[in-house]
């Protein structure tokens, strides 16, 4: 008699590419939107609506395709790439020195935290430390640099949600014309309005000026009381809140699955932020008061983004009034392309970009002689607005087309670093 | 709910009564650009009234978008001080492609090419954005250099900036009177 | 010397059809100028003096633009549509009085013919969304016809208010049923102020303004049904939007505020303040709100708007019953 052996007991664990994953993340309980991508019924009611490359709302160019009945979404499948500028290729060509200004435009919109997760992960392989005045520049540039990438995410947010012609343009302009002060105080200290090649391998480029702090403070105070008339002009609006309210939901698994991470993650409830967690320049001199949310709609990603950016000015103003004095850079100031030569390795550096964990991760290969060389082997960007982007196909089945454009919307996805 | 929305309409409102905040280029500025606001370039002469571009080709290769051409013109003699130095025959610096860094102007080691805080100007053609010597050496005729100068910056970014003094020196023995 | 009532209606026509056409044009510069200082900016300004000759400019733009008609666009309806639409706007405007002599149709059933007009105006928009062979023009006219349709209910309704009121469809004799202070606004009490709200409301969403324009929502459907539209035929559906609100403006002003009586001699000049007066608040609207979602709007249309219309309706006619009709 044949005996039915028992079926072996499934294991809790699988091991991944050199990790032990547990089971539920690799077999997650949502389906896999990927699948038949181009198995449509031509004869059904689907229709295919491609929200192409070309399109008025302001993220990049991002495509987009949506499996529509009707009004509602069945499928959407997003489509990177437009974007792909080479930029890894292009930094194992450069040396160290000149990488910042092309790492710069990754993430176009909050220049400075590219340079400093890349210049982070360079002091890492130098084994350098930059000097504690340089540190608390860094802090303060930081977070006025997320001050100005969220006055520019609400801005873009009304016009996805407003209209390029009406309610959205006016919110628009408002914000935009805070986030030009913050320009005016970076062009103060650096030179540049954006893409500033502001930090090096070592610290910074550029001194605080005199009569910064007091620009700074002057700014951040009427920036603050700007704020308050976003609020009044969005927050309890009716308008505003019928089209975001309940709308995009993102569970919290979900979002830890995808590597999601920042504010989409901590309104939804995680709470993540490396500020705290694994604190960075000068993070460990302030307390953040990270803000975390539950509802995980458009409306509570709103929310946390303006409290975001009030925390971040409370911030710099802790900071700005007792920067230490000393020099601003370990190393000495950049003269020729083969200056910086660090010993052959590899380092990852993370830190806290307006749109989530930033990371770098360069591979220093070696030189002549033994000793490093000129250039970077490898330097591998993970963007967050890859990672966010992920979560479309997830959370855009069941949704009308209005409310997938204000999804797209609240996850900030910034197309210059998810594509590089 | 209606409150709410007339709230919102106020604050738009409110913004009629406040002064504008755009300008209309390039008729009219107002605003003057910072101290450190870099733009275009300028090649300048030295303290002693010849060219100060030695055409070390320093700025040449630190470029990150490659967009500075250097030809040396190799050692000649000064005709103000008598003294052999190096001379650049021509400098080509295509603006078209020009990322605006400020490494050029990091690494120069006479503060020759400097930033200037104005704009180059619209060109018709490519061409006309391509600086050339003649054109760089026009721009400093502008008389708007930005702060940022070779030597400024770097002594901006040296590791022993701010911090104590060197103690003196212990007198050399055999010295005691 | 008396000029036969058809010459006078003939002469009025072109007249108000010139001054309208022309004076909309100048309204979309202050629009954009008042909306430009709303965003502390200066809106046109470099076309003529303070930018006075920019709708010049945006009229010879779109005049010599290249007409594109795509290859499997219905050719006959898609260039039919957008001179349509205008067509059946202007058309409205032939019963609006702007006193008592100018106006060039004397329509016993004056209102019933604006609110037929108007919901004729649909009809193109949504044939020229067809016509595009576009998908997102498609969606853009789907939403436009189901918004239109759903809010003509309140918007007749709203509109017989003043009607009952007055106990006429003819707009000549409403506004007349107002001399006196006698405004529909607010006299009889009540029913006249919401009906002047909800009609309003009702006619931003049939002239597709924010916040109700999710049929050319740009973030969305790029320009909606008029995105496969180059050109002068691109302009005609602006300009036919335009005049849709401001003739939205006039109605209202005739049918709630009394027209073209005021304090001091009345006259045309009274109707024109109180048609831009209503324009400005629309558009200072349109420039601060968002827009509203498509399934949301229709929602407020049933479940709010059609049953307090009917509401209004009811009470206006219980008024009239027990009070009677003015004098």
């Amino acid at each position: 008699m044949a005996v039915t052996p028992s079926p072996t007991p499934e294991p809790a664990t699988q091991r991944v590419g050199g990790l032990e994953l547990p089971v539920e993340l690799l077999r997650p309980a949502w389906g896999d939107p990927y699948l038949d991508l181009d198995d449509y019924d031509a004869e059904s009611d689907v229709m295919a609506l491609n929200l192409g490359p070309q399109h008025p709302s302001t993220h990049g160019v991002l495509r987009v395709k949506l499996f529509m009945d009707g009004e509602v979404c069945v499928r959407a499948v997003p489509y990177l790439g437009y974007l792909h500028r080479g930029v890894e290729k292009l930094c194992e060509k450069l040396s160290y020195a000149n990488v910042t200004p092309i790492v710069d435009k990754n993430d176009y919109v909050s220049p400075m935290m590219n340079e400093l997760a890349i210049n982070m992960t360079f002091e890492k392989l130098m084994g350098c430390e930059p000097p504690p005045r340089a540190q608390v520049i860094r802090t303060i540039v930081a977070e006025l640099q997320r001050v100005a990438s969220h006055l520019l995410w609400v801005g873009t947010f009304c016009l996805d949600i407003g209209g390029a012609i009406g309610g959205g343009a006016s919110a628009f302009m408002h914000t935009f014309r805070e986030r030009e002060l913050i320009l005016e105080i970076f062009e103060e200290l650096t030179g540049c309005r954006f893409h500033y090649n502001h930090h090096t391998v070592g610290g910074q480029r550029h001194d605080i000026p005199a009569g910064w702090d007091t620009l700074v403070k002057q700014t951040l105070d009427h920036i603050e009381r700007r704020t308050f008339e976003y609020e009044d002009m969005l927050t309890e609006n009716p308008v505003f809140k019928a089209r975001t309210i309940g709308v995009g939901v993102v569970d919290p698994k979900l979002a830890m699955a995808c590597g999601v991470s920042g504010p989409v993650l901590r309104a939804s409830g995680g709470d993540h932020d490396l500020r705290r967690d694994a604190p960075y320049a000068a993070y460990d001199r302030v307390d953040v008061d990270v803000q975390v949310r539950t509802e995980g709609d458009i409306y509570a990603r709103y929310l946390l983004r303006l409290a975001e950016l009030r925390e971040s000015i409370r911030i710099v103003r802790c900071l700005i009034d007792d920067i230490p004095e000393g020099p601003i850079c370990a190393l000495k100031a950049v003269k020729l392309p083969g200056a910086v030569k660090p010993k052959p390795g590899f380092a990852y550096t993370a830190i806290e970009s307006p749109r989530g964990e930033l990371g770098t991760f360069v591979v220093a290969g070696p030189g002549k002689r033994g000793k490093g060389g000129p250039n970077p082997y490898r330097c591998k960007i993970r963007p967050p607005s890859y990672h966010v982007l992920s979560l479309l196909p997830y959370i855009a089945p069941g949704e009308n087309l209005s409310d997938i454009i204000a999804i797209l919307g609240s996850l900030d996805p910034i197309m210059g670093e998810a594509d590089r | 709910m209606g409150d709410q929305i007339l709230n919102a309409m106020w604050t738009t409102m409110k913004n009629v009564f406040r002064p504008k905040t755009t300008e209309i280029l390039p008729w009219k500025q107002t605003r003057k650009r910072r101290e450190r606001y870099r733009s275009t370039f300028a090649l300048v002469h030295n303290d002693l009234g010849e060219e100060a571009c030695i055409g070390c080709k320093m700025c040449e290769k630190i470029c990150p978008s490659d967009i500075i051409t250097v030809v040396a013109g190799g050692r000649k003699e000064s005709p103000v001080t008598g003294k052999k130095r190096g001379y650049a025959d021509d400098f080509i610096l295509d603006l078209n492609a020009c990322i605006v860094c400020e490494l050029c102007v990091q690494v120069c080691p006479e503060d020759a090419i400097l930033h200037l805080t104005v704009p180059q100007g619209p060109g018709y053609t490519r061409e006309d954005l391509v600086l050339t010597m003649d054109k760089l050496y026009d721009n400093e005729k502008r008389d708007a250099a930005s702060w940022g100068t070779g030597t400024g910056l770097v002594a901006m970014q040296d590791p022993k900036r701010g911090l104590e003094p060197p103690k003196p020196k212990p007198e050399a023995k055999g010295d005691k009177s | 010397m008396s000029i036969s009532p058809f010459l006078w209606s003939v002469i009025v026509g072109f007249v108000m059809l010139n001054v309208v056409m022309l004076g909309t044009a100048f309204l979309m510069l202050f629009e954009r100028k008042f909306a430009g200082r709303m965003q502390n900016r200066p809106g046109p300004t470099e076309v003529g003096p303070n930018g006075l000759f920019q709708p010049i400019a945006d009229l010879v733009k779109l005049l010599q633009k290249e007409d594109i008609v795509p290859d499997k666009a219905d050719r006959g309806l898609f260039n039919l549509m957008p001179p349509l639409t205008v067509t059946f706007t202007l058309v409205m405007l032939a019963v609006v009085p702007f006193s008592e002599n100018i106006l060039v149709a004397d329509l016993n059933v004056g209102v019933l013919f604006l609110l037929a007009i108007g919901s004729i105006q649909i009809v193109p928009v949504w044939v020229a969304g067809w016509a595009s062979n576009n998908k997102y023009a498609l969606l853009g006219a789907m939403r436009g016809m189901a918004q239109g349709i759903s809010y003509e209910i309140p918007l007749v309704l709203c509109a017989a208010v003043p009607v009952i009121y007055a106990g006429t469809f003819n707009l000549t004799e409403i506004v007349e049923a107002q001399q006196g202070w006698g405004w529909f606004l607010w006299w009889p009490p009540g029913p006249g102020f919401f009906a002047f709200g909800l009609f309003m409301l009702c006619a931003l969403a049939e002239a597709n303004r924010i916040p109700f324009d999710i049929p050319e929502a740009e973030a969305e459907l790029v320009a909606g049904v008029s995105t496969e539209y180059t050109g002068m035929k691109f302009g005609l559906f602006y300009l036919a939007e335009y005049l849709h609100t401001f003739i939205s403006a006039a109605v209202a002003s005739v049918l709630f505020l009394g027209g073209w009586e005021g304090p001091g001699p009345d006259g045309w000049w009274w109707m024109m303040a109180k048609t831009l007066g209503l324009f400005v608040a629309i558009y200072w609207a349109r420039w601060t709100l968002m827009r509203y979602r498509s399934d949301q709007l229709l929602r407020y249309c049933w479940v709010y708007f059609l049953p307090l219309s009917l509401l209004l309706v009811a009470a206006a006619g219980t008024w009239t019953a027990l009070v009677g009709l003015p004098s």
